[in-house]
């Protein structure tokens, strides 16, 4: 599972799809996700772009539910705390480290 | 692979001290170990020094940017970026790092925390790349929800 959210993330098209995905109060199509990949710096093929949501799907980064003959896409973010659950740790050590950085420059005298 | 880096750790520290004197703990290696990793480190573009971490052990590192008493980056055991960047705010300094090149493509480096031993493992809140973090905000209301 791990693995696949990784993997998923790991393309700038499907962050993108899943940043289109975030924005609320939008119902998105497969057609009305295509759309958006249509033009702009990297434009992608509606197929391109049902292969990426067929990923995210796969991942489980992303739901879909049949309403009348379209299918409506939605977020489900609940894998990507794995990612922060990977980086946690590496801002804790910032964290530490430069209130240690602080606390030296604060009490050392300038030679 | 460039294009498939994503997330990014960045931490900001007030530092009540002018940003020439956090630029020397930064760059001065009489300096830098006695707050982090002694090291070799000189604020040249190019310059190659090995950090010596108390945990994790040597990392190499060389230094890509140098703006003088505001911006110091260099490579972090290879793929990872450090940048510091100072500001001036009041009569201390802003000091944000941004610890860069978390690859998700990479199962290597995410299992690398755990072979950095139990210092790295204190858990803060995360804050990932914009992407991200953005998913994760924006989608916690959701979840309330059925």
């Amino acid at each position: 599972m791990a693995d696949e959210v990784f993997l998923a993330l790991a393309n700038p098209a499907r962050r993108r799809l899943l940043t289109l995905l975030a924005e609320r109060g939008r119902e998105w199509t497969a057609g009305a996700l295509a759309q958006e990949f249509r033009s702009g710096e990297h434009p992608l093929s509606r197929p391109s772009v049902a292969e990426h949501l067929g990923v995210l799907k796969r991942a489980g980064l992303v739901r879909d539910t049949p309403e009348g003959r379209r299918r409506v896409y939605e977020l489900n973010a609940e894998p990507l705390a794995e990612i922060a659950d990977w980086l946690a740790p590496f801002e804790g050590y910032w964290r530490r480290t430069l209130r240690d950085l602080a606390e030296f420059v604060e009490n050392e005298e300038e030679a | 692979m460039k294009g498939s880096l994503i997330a990014a750790v960045t931490v900001d520290q007030f530092v009540a001290a002018q940003p020439e004197k956090v630029w020397r703990a930064l760059t001065d290696p009489e300096w830098i170990g006695r707050w982090w990793a002694p090291g070799d480190v000189k604020a040249e573009v190019g310059h190659a020094f090995t950090l010596q971490m108390p945990v994790f052990g040597p990392i190499p590192c060389v230094v890509t940017e140098v703006v003088p008493h505001s911006r110091f980056g260099y490579t972090f055991n290879g793929d990872w970026t450090l940048t510091w960047t100072l500001t001036p705010e009041g009569r201390g300094t802003r000091l944000i790092l941004r610890h860069d090149g978390f690859d998700l493509d990479e199962k290597r480096q995410r299992n690398a925390f755990d072979q950095m031993g139990p210092g790295w493992r204190d858990v803060v809140l995360p804050r990932l790349a914009d992407v991200v973090e953005s998913e994760i905000e924006r989608a916690a209301p959701q979840e309330m929800t059925p």
